[in-house]
């Protein structure tokens, strides 16, 4: 399951927020030396062009809290609920 | 008008050190100043990277020192940060850090005409003259650059004591004043303007900026709890004659100092109190903030650089200077 894939389900009315918690969650995160160097760029060329907030870059946030905190981007999802992504998420690990 | 900086250190991943700086770009910041200390990562990597990633605002090191790092490297250093992000780059430069420096069996002799020399240095150097220099502590026989610098690139000098205070006035282009408390600062000026005076300068030719301990919340609390760790290294490095104008006990300041070499940090952070940070921080609410920045303002300052820890969360405390600070000084943009 591609992470463009997932993004598409989220409606737009949520991007704001869903981007929002997802930097919280990637910044915040003890694990974020994990985080692949050329994702990091990416979402850095998003940031740059204030796009995080758009269906590729919530593509790219998306995989990047996935790969540090997957827990916390599955419980952030259905706090929004979004039933379909976080199933669709569980797909992308053995979670 | 008061302009604001802010420092990173990148200890943070690089990623995240961008990603503020990106950040302050976005909410106008005027000036972002990345520390220079060997054991975090390297300084011209992390400004290079940030250069790629922003278009407007003005940023160098802050501060890099002479003692390890060459004049000559940090002309070469900022001339090619200048090419790539060309009439934004500043070079912040001062004696370093005791602590570090001591961990490379570095001393910090000289200050006065190590400063001096370097300053002279950097800035033939970095404007593509071809340098003979015979000073006390640098010989350079016809060092030059291999490209051109097109702009001339200010040189801030990072000061406290009375006589780098007026060096760093009479040198420098700017200077980055290491205070956070409106009595420091107005002690500053009086040696800034001397300074001045030597070299011929008017003081609103000079970028004078409080370079402080910063931290922001919504709670006080939060904010206090954030900047302890700060408070107990300046405190525990911090001259007699500073602790004394401040009441800080000189026997506390020990303690506290004893307690951080000794590795027992919780011990250092009990010691520090809400006196001390008053002293030798910004911090608290956002009302509680803009209070202190007035007062750094009135004492004489034209640039307000928001150091370290900045808040309790970074992204939320960069947000909020510019949110509830900026406008109290830089007016609606």
């Amino acid at each position: 399951m591609s992470f463009e894939k997932i993004a598409r389900n989220i409606h737009a009315s949520l991007w704001n927020e869903a981007s929002e918690k997802l930097v919280d969650i990637v910044l915040n995160s003890q694990n974020a030396s994990k985080m692949p160097s050329d994702l990091a760029k990416t979402i850095l060329y998003y940031w740059q062009r204030n796009q995080l907030a758009t269906e590729g870059g919530l593509q790219h946030l998306l995989e990047a809290s996935m790969s540090l905190e997957p827990e916390k981007t599955v419980n952030l999802m259905e706090e929004l609920g979004l039933p379909q992504v976080v199933a669709m998420l569980k797909e992308t690990v053995k979670y | 008008m008061i302009e604001f900086g802010i420092e990173l250190v990148p200890r943070d991943l690089y990623w995240k050190t961008t990603f503020y700086a990106i950040q302050a770009e976005k909410l106008g910041f005027d000036y972002l100043w990345i520390t220079d200390h060997f054991n975090n990562r390297n300084v011209y990597v992390s400004l290079a990277i940030i250069s790629a990633y922003t278009e407007k605002i003005k940023f160098g090191p802050g501060v890099t020192n002479p003692y390890l790092v060459h004049p000559v490297v940090t002309a070469q250093a900022i001339a090619t940060l200048n090419e790539i992000a060309p009439g934004r780059v500043v070079c912040g430069i001062g004696v370093g850090d005791k602590t570090t420096l001591q961990m490379v069996n570095i001393e910090q002799v000289k200050p006065l005409a190590t400063i001096r020399e370097s300053v002279h240095i950097i800035r033939e150097v970095s404007s593509g003259k071809t340098l003979e220099f015979q000073g006390e502590i640098f010989k350079i026989r016809g060092g030059r650059l291999n490209f051109k610098v097109t702009n001339p690139i200010p040189i801030f000098i990072g000061a406290q004591g009375p006589k780098m205070l007026a060096l760093a006035a009479e040198v420098g282009d700017g200077v980055l004043i290491n205070a956070s408390h409106p009595k420091d600062v107005e002690s500053a000026m009086k040696f800034i303007k001397e300074g001045a005076e030597i070299a011929g300068k008017k003081l609103e030719e000079l970028n004078i900026a409080a370079y402080t301990s910063f931290s922001i919340a919504s709670d006080y609390d939060a904010a206090f709890k954030a900047v302890v760790p700060v408070i107990a290294f300046i405190v525990a490095g911090c001259p007699e004659t500073i602790l004394e104008r401040h009441g800080v006990p000189i026997e506390l300041a020990n303690k506290i100092r004893d307690a951080i070499v000794r590795g027992k940090f919780k011990d250092a952070f009990s010691n520090i109190n809400r006196s001390m940070v008053e002293a030798f921080s910004v911090c608290g609410t956002p009302d509680m903030c803009i209070e202190k920045i007035d007062r750094l303002v009135k004492a004489g300052v034209n640039q307000i650089v928001a150091g370290s820890p900045i808040g309790p969360n970074m992204r939320k405390s960069i947000n909020m200077i510019a949110t509830e600070i900026f406008p109290h000084f830089k007016g609606e943009e």
